[in-house]
């Protein structure tokens, strides 16, 4: 049975023959289409779809659509752990930096245990109050992230006491001018209400812990320039199962913004104890476009 | 070791956020003398108008205006809030903007075009971003009459 892989394989290839197609045509296309929010403060995307870092969720909603405005994003992410892999696809959709709508598909590759574990996740986060450049007190933001695992039988199997959970969380940007070395520094801080066991991946809530944890989750970006930022993440987890412990995960982070319309970022991962699995480190890409 | 990796990442926290504290001790030169002075911000308002010209959206805004009282009245509002020998004798924020329908994405452009302006003009990264941080803080008290 050599189909499916030669079939996603062949998924891969078209999805990023169809990303580069699309990036010529978002490149070629006029900088009259993008918000009029500046370079880099829609963040980039984090693993679950919403705007933010690579793990964290920022207060900032995604693109750079303004008021009258909309937005647009789409992405891939890429992390190879020792022994897991991550991709995730995903669409968000910015209504007049107010509304951001988003969803991602998740796949976890368990390349030592054998087989994987899917997951979409529907986003939902609005903008409060505030702006991440102009308010004394930055944004802040309140979000929903609905999470359904496809298969949870081995969530299950591992102690686990629900396939489908809802992460809710309030997360506040605010960038800092002039704060080290002459550059801008942005700060984040999200805290999380959530039964999710590995971002969901292993279902939700578990034989040790079946109800929510409130977590935190914090990061910083310097912009070294307008259009790069380098900085690092950390984000606290639950650790509700009982068959393995579940470690924060944090990263090491650097973005480059080449326009409104592409960033590529590149990020160092470490993931603790996955499953069973110590020290999952790694590397991680992600790419996103929008208009 | 856990305990570890989180020292060493609350560690690096503290070392960079500590940047935001630390203020040179030594006498620093004025924002306004790292802007170029008179001339430099002379420059900078010029070449920042004529970026505002250029752009359909926001020269709307300039039809009914004396376009030199404008030139006049940004550079001393500069210069005053760079800590330069001006006070700035034009009108409030709130009332030189209210009614004028300007919404986010209008001064978004402004601030696009400002950051533009200082890099093209060579003004170092510091300078700049203290410049752009002080004019952000306008936001609230231009946008309150709209």
């Amino acid at each position: 049975m050599s189909h499916p892989p030669r079939l996603a394989s062949l998924f891969c290839k078209r999805l990023v023959s169809g990303m580069g197609l699309l990036l010529w045509v978002i490149i070629t296309i006029s900088p009259a289409l993008a918000g009029s929010r500046l370079l880099g403060t829609g963040g980039v995307t984090q693993i679950e779809g919403a705007a933010g870092g690579g793990l964290s969720s920022w207060g900032v909603l995604a693109g750079t659509a303004s008021e009258g405005e909309w937005a647009v994003t789409a992405n891939r992410t890429e992390a190879r752990l020792d022994d897991y892999r991550l991709a995730v696809s995903g669409v968000a959709f910015n209504w007049q930096d107010r509304v951001e709508v988003s969803l991602a598909r998740q796949r976890l590759g368990l390349d030592t245990l054998g087989g994987d574990l899917e997951q979409d996740i529907h986003g939902l986060k609005l903008r409060m109050v505030g702006d991440v450049l102009y308010h004394p007190w930055g944004i802040w933001s309140l979000g929903v992230q609905h999470k359904r695992l496809d298969d949870g039988s081995l969530a299950r199997a591992v102690g686990a006491d629900s396939t489908q959970g809802n992460d809710i969380y309030l997360s506040g940007s605010k960038l800092l001018f002039d704060a080290v070395a002459g550059r801008n520094l942005l700060v984040n801080l999200t805290l999380r209400s959530t039964r999710a066991n590995q971002g969901g991946l292993l279902g939700f809530g578990g034989d040790e812990k079946e109800s929510r944890s409130l977590v935190a989750e914090g990061s910083v970006g310097l912009f070294l320039t307008p259009n790069w930022v380098m900085g690092m993440e950390y984000r606290q987890k639950p650790d509700n199962l009982g068959f393995a412990r579940e470690d924060d995960w944090q990263d090491l982070y650097s973005a480059y913004f080449f326009n409104k319309h592409v960033s590529l970022t590149g990020a160092w991962l470490d993931l603790g104890s996955i499953a069973g699995l110590d020290q999952q480190r790694g590397g991680y890409l992600s790419l996103q476009v929008a208009l | 070791m856990k305990r570890v990796r989180r020292l060493v990442v609350l560690v690096l926290l503290a070392l960079l956020l500590s940047g935001c504290m630390q203020r040179p001790t030594s006498p620093t030169p004025t924002l306004y003398t790292q802007l170029g002075g008179e001339a430099g911000v002379a420059a900078i308002v010029e070449d920042f108008t004529y970026r505002l010209a250029d752009n359909d959206e926001i020269v709307v805004f300039f039809a009914n205006s004396n376009i030199d009282r404008f030139v006049t009245s940004l550079e001393e509002q500069i210069c005053s809030i760079s800590d330069g020998p001006c006070v700035y004798s034009g009108p409030p924020m709130d009332r030189a903007h209210q009614h004028m329908g300007i919404t986010d994405a209008h001064f978004n452009a402004l601030v696009e075009h400002m950051q533009q302006t200082l890099i093209d003009q060579d003004i170092p990264p510091g300078p700049r971003n203290q410049l752009l941080g002080r004019l952000a803080r306008l936001h609230g008290e231009i946008m309150s009459l709209q």
